[in-house]
């Protein structure tokens, strides 16, 4: 099963399931027995699931149900599963493993690859850790702890995430009554503030308003209602007052052939010091791209090599580098440590709380609710386009907020 | 095997390879590939004059190519600089017969003219992309044609010279017709064909690179190239950068219209150009669209066009088979990619 669905989204679910393998009636296919098989396999299996469904109009969750079963009609004796709950809320990781774990109890062999440690620890049995292409260490899960494994995984001591300091409320992003977004990733009637010195992270399952909400703030799409930076639109607008970490590092936010240096100006090549009169000032470019790599502890033979040939890590910690240089007033992290490993995203991490520290408003948005009880002072919860729970301080509660995630109550 | 692979995945390895297969060719076509290349490089380098004949092709290549180039590294497929090089040459042409002044009057306002006629034929390309999202590769195409019928019915109606036989314009007075190439030592090219004009193309590539590297709008226009996706998000107005670099990809390709106007036909008439515009492309590509390189790919073909000439009058070699030695070029530098990831498993 692959990390990213491979499903027909045009197709129905029973036809997504025996896809290449449909049951004959001489020339035509056999749609009745096709369909009382799907039944029948989801039935059995514990998975329910509606056989006639189209996939396209199915929740992400549902969609990786249909994955799994597509799977399990082959009868595997071995099933691969690649990071299997990254779009999945707590409660339908839950389901999911359920029905992996009864899978394994009858006998089947499953592998999970997954960046999930505490999933590692609550359904495996055994663990092996990789690191660079080569498999570093291997545990009895009974006999490890999700601190050991992490260890294995950077080589070493984790970095300490920065602590957290007192900052002011002044508030610094204000959002009233947002619409935006087309079809099924719309944003309607969103009102929140972010304040200066405060990370306010939006919990929710990937597909449920996030882009539309980044990409509004961004100023990338059209909108109603709105957005102000300390009481001005215009303010918004001015690239040294934000820093925007965008949630596609290869499409949104680099230049993959530039070197470190080019791409370290990109979104702030007309700022005064990058801009003189019609130049670019490339000496000013170096120095910010050198002070990305000291900083953010970017690995690299030197700033002039492709970006392209830096490790998805590296190419991460350079984007949320350049995001937060010269401290702007607002910070969007969209999934700043999507895809990396957890030495880099301990850095990356511990970065946002510092400019926190420094009094930037961060809004945080990921799929990863770890990632946003470890940072946010305040949690706001996302479902089908509006915000269903406000949490702070003393109230975050996690299995409160995981069930507003699934749509629960 | 995996040397010779490294070999092909140069340019040099590439031309060697072009140059073999060539040489296939003319032994099908019974001539000795010994005469046909002899023929082919005393016609185009073999002393003063054919030297002069190579740097007049060279100069006719390059402008073109220089738009080319600029359109492709905003990541836009220009294939229309053979109608933005013949509206160049139009304006050129049709305010230059009736234009009398002082030289250093004349000149810069014809090649300026130039650079509008292209800069308005890329420009409508440019804008029905930015404005409706047309491809630019079917309207550059399209508007060649349009521009080949225009300039024909103009030249053999509305601006047709009385005194000419042929569809053509009135000649430029000779205030307009560019400087002769200037002397250097005892080496004269007053009775060639060969004027500043290369000096001019030259100068632009060289202005080319000095934008692509050093100025923000060469910055964003790059940027919008390798990744328009980040671009955008960068704060770069798109379909603004994309009318803009159509526009001067035309201006550039037109400038090379006026230069061959006021530079070697002093008139307009549409066999400005035996097809400069599309080999251009070939020229663009095998200089990797970067200005300086592109001067030295259009050196290369400028060899083979003017070599081309003397190799059908001298070895019994036809014309057309320079151009199926510029195609077997570009198909071999097309192939580089394949052998470069054969090479080292990684594409180039």
């Amino acid at each position: 099963m692959h990390q990213h669905f491979e499903l027909v989204r045009r197709l129905r679910v029973w036809q997504n399931i025996m896809l290449g393998r449909e049951p004959r009636k001489g020339m035509l296919v056999d749609v009745d027995g096709a369909r009382s098989r799907v039944a029948e396999l989801a039935e059995r299996n514990g998975l329910a699931i509606d056989p006639d469904a189209l996939v396209e109009e199915l929740p992400i969750g549902v969609q990786q149900r249909v994955e799994l079963l597509r799977e399990l009609e082959r009868e595997p004796s071995v099933l691969l599963l690649d990071e299997p709950t990254a779009a999945l809320a707590p409660a339908e990781i839950a389901t999911l493993f359920a029905t992996v774990v009864q899978l394994a109890k009858r006998g089947t062999a499953i592998l999970v690859v997954t960046h999930k440690l505490q999933e590692v620890i609550d359904y495996t049995t055994r663990v092996s850790v990789m690191r660079h292409g080569k498999i570093v260490a291997r545990y009895l899960t009974t006999e490890t702890s999700t601190d050991e494994i992490a260890r294995a995984m950077v080589g070493g001591e984790l970095p300490q995430v920065a602590q957290r300091e007192a900052t002011g409320t002044q508030p610094c992003l204000s959002v009233r009554d947002l619409s935006a977004g087309v079809d099924t990733t719309t944003v309607s009637d969103l009102s929140f503030e972010v304040s200066a010195g405060e990370i306010v992270g939006i919990a929710g399952v990937e597909g449920n308003g996030q882009t539309a909400l980044a990409d509004a703030i961004a100023g990338m799409i059209p909108y109603t209602g709105a957005i102000e930076l300390d009481g001005s639109a215009d303010a918004l607008k001015h690239r040294e007052n934000i820093g925007i970490v965008p949630q596609d590092r290869h499409h949104e936010g680099l230049v993959l052939n530039w070197s470190i240096v080019e791409n370290a100006i990109l979104g702030r090549q007309n700022l005064p010091g990058i801009r003189k009169g019609a130049l670019t000032n490339w000496a000013a470019a170096r120095a910010d791209a050198e002070a990305i790599i000291e900083r953010f502890d970017v690995r690299a033979a030197s700033a002039d090599v492709a970006v392209r040939t830096l490790s998805g890590g590296n190419q991460q910690k350079l984007l949320v580098g350049r995001a937060l240089l010269g401290d702007p007033r607002f910070v969007l992290a969209y999934q700043p440590t999507r895809g990396i490993d957890v030495g880099a995203a301990a850095l990356v991490q511990s970065r946002l709380i510092e400019a926190r520290n420094r009094g930037s408003a961060i809004l945080l948005i990921s799929f990863e609710l770890d990632e946003i009880l470890a940072l946010a002072d305040r949690v706001l919860v996302m479902f089908r386009g509006k915000i269903t729970g406000s949490f702070s301080g003393a109230d975050i509660d996690r299995g409160k907020i995981g069930r507003l995630m699934a749509g629960l109550t | 095997m995996k040397v010779v692979l490294r070999v092909l995945a140069g340019p040099a390895g590439a031309l060697l390879l072009a140059f073999v297969l060539a040489a296939v060719a003319m032994l099908i076509a019974g001539v000795s590939p010994l005469d046909g290349f002899g023929a082919l490089f005393s016609g185009s380098l073999g002393g003063r004059r054919p030297i002069a004949e190579t740097l007049v092709q060279t100069t006719a290549l390059l402008f073109p190519a220089l738009g080319v180039s600029l359109a492709f590294r905003a990541g836009l497929f220009n294939i229309g600089a053979e109608g933005q090089l013949l509206m160049g040459g139009l304006f050129a042409g049709a305010v230059g017969a009736h234009f009398a002044g002082p030289g250093w009057l004349v000149i810069p306002v014809l090649l300026l003219l130039g650079m509008v006629g292209g800069g308005i034929w890329g420009g409508i390309a440019g804008w029905l992309r930015a404005r409706f999202n047309a491809s630019e590769i079917i309207s550059t195409l399209m508007l060649n044609f349009i521009a080949l019928s225009l300039a024909g019915y103009l030249v053999a109606g509305p601006l047709k010279s009385p005194l000419a036989s042929g569809a053509e314009t009135a000649p430029l007075l000779p205030s307009g017709w560019l400087p002769a190439f200037p002397t250097i030592g005892s080496l004269s090219f007053g009775d060639t064909r060969l004027t500043i004009s290369i000096l001019i193309a030259i100068a632009t590539a060289a202005v080319l690179s000095f934008i692509f590297t050093r100025t923000v709008f060469g910055y964003e226009l790059r940027a919008a190239g390798e990744a328009p996706e980040a671009a955008r998000r960068s704060g770069i107005n798109m379909p603004r950068m994309t009318l803009i670099a159509l526009a001067l990809s035309g201006a550039v390709a037109g400038l090379g219209g006026a230069a061959i106007v006021t530079g070697v036909l002093h008139r307009f008439n549409t066999a400005l150009s035996p097809g400069y515009g599309y080999t251009a492309i070939a020229v663009a590509l095998v200089g990797d669209l970067n200005p300086l390189w592109v001067c030295v790919a259009a050196f290369g073909f400028g060899i083979l066009e003017a070599g081309g000439l003397a190799m059908q009058a001298n070895a019994g070699v036809p014309k057309d088979a320079i151009h199926v030695i510029e195609g077997l070029i570009v198909l071999v530098l097309a192939a580089r990619r394949y052998f470069a990831t054969r090479a080292t498993g990684a594409p180039v």
